[in-house]
């Protein structure tokens, strides 16, 4: 059986989705990036090679989120994509009418609009973070609660009190204030909620024409009172597609398996023998010019992998010929 | 006295060769690089643009080699700019350096303000001598830009990528060297000629891309992350209408003359905005409603607290002339990887459009 695997290593968590060639999800997986994702992937992996029905031929490697390049040359993929792409993708694929896309992630957060199946804008947090969902995990964790019971709790709101959603410290200091003033906690977290899709659709959704079907995806579409939040003030039926969490990862498997068809060298992929090896992660700084760059690198044994992280191209080109042109 | 000024991408070539003919020691800070920031970031007031600080930065790299007299440029009716100077005396002066400031006028003054300027510091030089050394300066910033609008068209085609990027650099430093007329005018045609023999992937013709916004930004790689160089990577063409010597040549000659290549990007900004708001925000409403019909799209450079641009930036979603536009904010904060990602996004945005556009053809 043919097969494709996308992988999204984005900051805050890791996805794997496996589809076979009619582009339906064989088996997919999520985990915590948890700032390892060399292992990460490697765990993935593994855990998916478990799952894996026996006649399987992975024909097609792609990878997506923040950690593509380097979740890229790890497992030999066949194609590096961005997430926003990704993203669009699978979301056509399950609901092709779709003219907005709303994905939200652990620490980015992007608006996609699509008029007749084609991208034609799209807008991602730029300097702010706030209301993604590293700030809401670390708001559940300051009123010592999980994030699952964070979106119960809200939902148990009557009385949502308003937060300044601005930014996520004079949210936070808000939020300290309306607690101490003796606000029910649901209340104020379904305010934040409400605060938390405000400022989304002010900052990243700023000039978009947001049309229905709207299509919520990322991690925080976990999050149903987000989810009523964004009904409310958009006035509309939001979507949650199924696999919302693992739609970057099977975008990119769907963009894969779609170049793979024009082209017939076969798939890069190193194998799921892989995650039995120890990859090695430096860095040092460059004295080429007085930038001083911070370039990483990643080796198994003395043999250099890859190399990233320079403003020029000096490390980039051919890692492995470069130590004697350099040295 | 040793004169020090500011960077802007390769501006200070043509003054380096105007200040040589006139024998005025120029010390030129090292190009833009992480300690000028941390430098610039370190003695600014948080709230204020890239150019204030980066500029700061080679103030003070500049001072720490010797300079005892410092060129910035200053000007009302820009923006913040106007105060630039005087703000940067002040910190410097606090840092305990001791040096004179000598403000130029982009705004008001002008060619005389300039010239002015160089009469002064080269120690009252006849005016034969200086305006020869201007025009030679001149020579070289026009020959700067025209090999650099070569390189716009071959980033995107060469087959190995980043093959222009470093016959520019070569050619920047050869046309540095330069001494006299008719070997500038080799080089140029040199080096273009070199360009243009890249070896390239000709197939497909590249998507175009307008690069717009505030000056500096657009002007100092550095400040942008070389997003025209990434673009190239990733296969695009860009396409600008801000070059210095293209400013020179309108804002010191043309202008007094009665002739603004601005007008017509003005108006096209009409429907929309309709004077100046500072800074280059005008203009960048008008080059979207310009660049609309002939570009498949435009990324939009603007540092971040910028005041203009911003406005700039709100005008510019709300236009009928469409055309995708990116926005860029610049500041110190600005990484890569980020910047990365947006870029591909909107190539890959830019290209299915296309393609949906010619199968419909």
């Amino acid at each position: 059986m043919e097969a494709y695997l996308g992988i999204d290593v984005g900051s805050v968590t890791t996805k794997f989705a496996l589809l076979n060639k009619y582009s339906e999800l064989i088996t997919d997986l999520y985990m915590l990036t948890q700032g390892k994702p060399i292992e990460m992937v490697q765990q993935g992996l593994h855990q998916i090679k478990q799952q894996l029905p026996k006649d399987v031929d992975i024909c097609g490697v792609a990878t997506t989120g923040s950690a593509r390049y380097l979740a890229g040359v790890i497992v030999g993929a066949d194609l590096v994509k961005n997430e926003i792409t990704s993203h669009a993708v699978a979301t056509l694929q399950y609901a092709p009418q779709a003219q907005t896309i709303i994905e939200i992630g652990g620490q980015d957060s992007k608006i996609i609009i699509i008029r007749d199946g084609v991208v034609i804008d799209f807008g991602m947090n730029t300097v702010c973070a706030a209301g993604t969902g590293s700030f809401l995990d670390h708001q559940a964790l300051r009123l010592n609660m999980s994030i699952e019971e964070f979106s119960q709790r809200a939902l148990t709101s009557k009385t949502p009190v308003r937060i300044a959603g601005r930014c996520t410290v004079f949210a936070e200091s808000d939020m300290i204030h309306k607690q101490q003033m003796g606000h029910r906690t649901e209340d104020i977290l379904y305010g934040l909620c409400q605060a938390l899709v405000r400022n989304y659709l002010n900052n990243v959704g700023l000039g978009k024409e947001i049309k229905p079907p709207i299509v919520f995806q990322g991690g925080v579409a976990f999050n149903q009172a987000i989810v009523k939040a964004l009904q409310e003030e958009l006035g509309s039926e939001i979507i949650v597609p199924p696999h919302h969490e693992v739609m970057g990862a099977i975008g990119t498997a769907l963009l894969v398996h779609e170049e793979s068809l024009n082209n017939s060298n076969g798939s890069k992929f190193k194998g799921f023998g892989i995650s039995e090896i120890t990859y090695h992660t430096s860095s040092f700084i460059c004295n080429a010019c007085p930038n001083q760059c911070e370039i990483a690198q990643l080796s198994i044994d003395s043999q250099i992998l890859a190399r990233w992280g320079g403003r020029c191209d000096l490390w980039e080109r051919s890692p492995s010929s470069q130590n004697k042109e350099i040295e | 006295m040793r004169v020090g000024m500011p960077h802007m991408g390769n501006v200070y070539i043509p003054f380096k060769a105007l200040f040589q003919r006139l024998n005025v020691d120029l010390v030129i800070p090292p190009v833009n690089n992480q300690r000028t920031l941390s430098l610039g970031v370190r003695y600014s007031p948080e709230g204020l643009c890239i150019p204030f600080k980066l500029t700061l930065g080679n103030l003070i790299e500049a001072t720490e080699l010797g300079a005892d007299t410092l060129i910035m440029p200053a000007g009302y009716g820009t923006c913040r700019l106007g105060y630039y100077a005087k703000t940067q005396e002040q910190i410097l002066r606090e840092l305990g350096h001791n040096f004179e400031m000598i403000q130029v006028g982009i705004s008001e003054q002008k060619l005389f303000g300039i010239l002015g300027m160089i009469k002064r510091l080269s120690n009252n030089a006849s005016w034969y001598k200086i305006i020869s050394a201007f025009r030679f300066g001149i020579a070289k910033l026009n020959a700067l830009d025209r090999i650099e609008q070569v390189v716009h068209k071959v980033r995107p085609l060469e087959r190995i990528k980043g093959t222009a990027n470093r016959l520019f650099v070569k050619a920047v430093k050869a046309i540095d060297e330069v001494d006299d007329y008719s070997t500038l005018k080799k080089v140029q045609r040199d080096y273009i000629d070199q360009l243009n023999q890249v070896p390239k992937d000709t197939e497909t013709p590249p998507l175009i891309v307008g690069i717009t916004g505030e000056f500096y930004v657009v002007l100092e790689p550095f400040s942008n992350l070389d997003v025209e160089s990434e673009l190239g990577k990733l296969g695009v063409e860009v396409r600008r209408t801000t070059f210095v010597s293209e400013w020179t040549k309108f804002s010191l000659f043309l202008n007094p003359l009665g002739m603004d290549e601005k007008d017509r990007i003005h108006k096209a900004a009409q429907p929309y905005l309709k004077r100046d708001i500072g800074g280059d925000g005008w203009e960048s409403v008008g080059e979207k409603v310009l660049h609309a019909k002939k570009y498949d799209g435009l990324v939009h450079l603007a540092p971040f607290t910028c005041m203009p641009e911003i406005i700039a930036q709100n005008i510019m979603t709300s236009t009928k002339e469409t055309i995708p536009v990116l926005t860029i904010l610049c500041d110190e904060q600005l990484a890569k990887p980020g910047m990365l990602t947006r870029l591909e996004a909107f190539v890959d945005l830019l290209e299915r459009k296309r393609r949906i556009s010619n199968n419909n053809r």
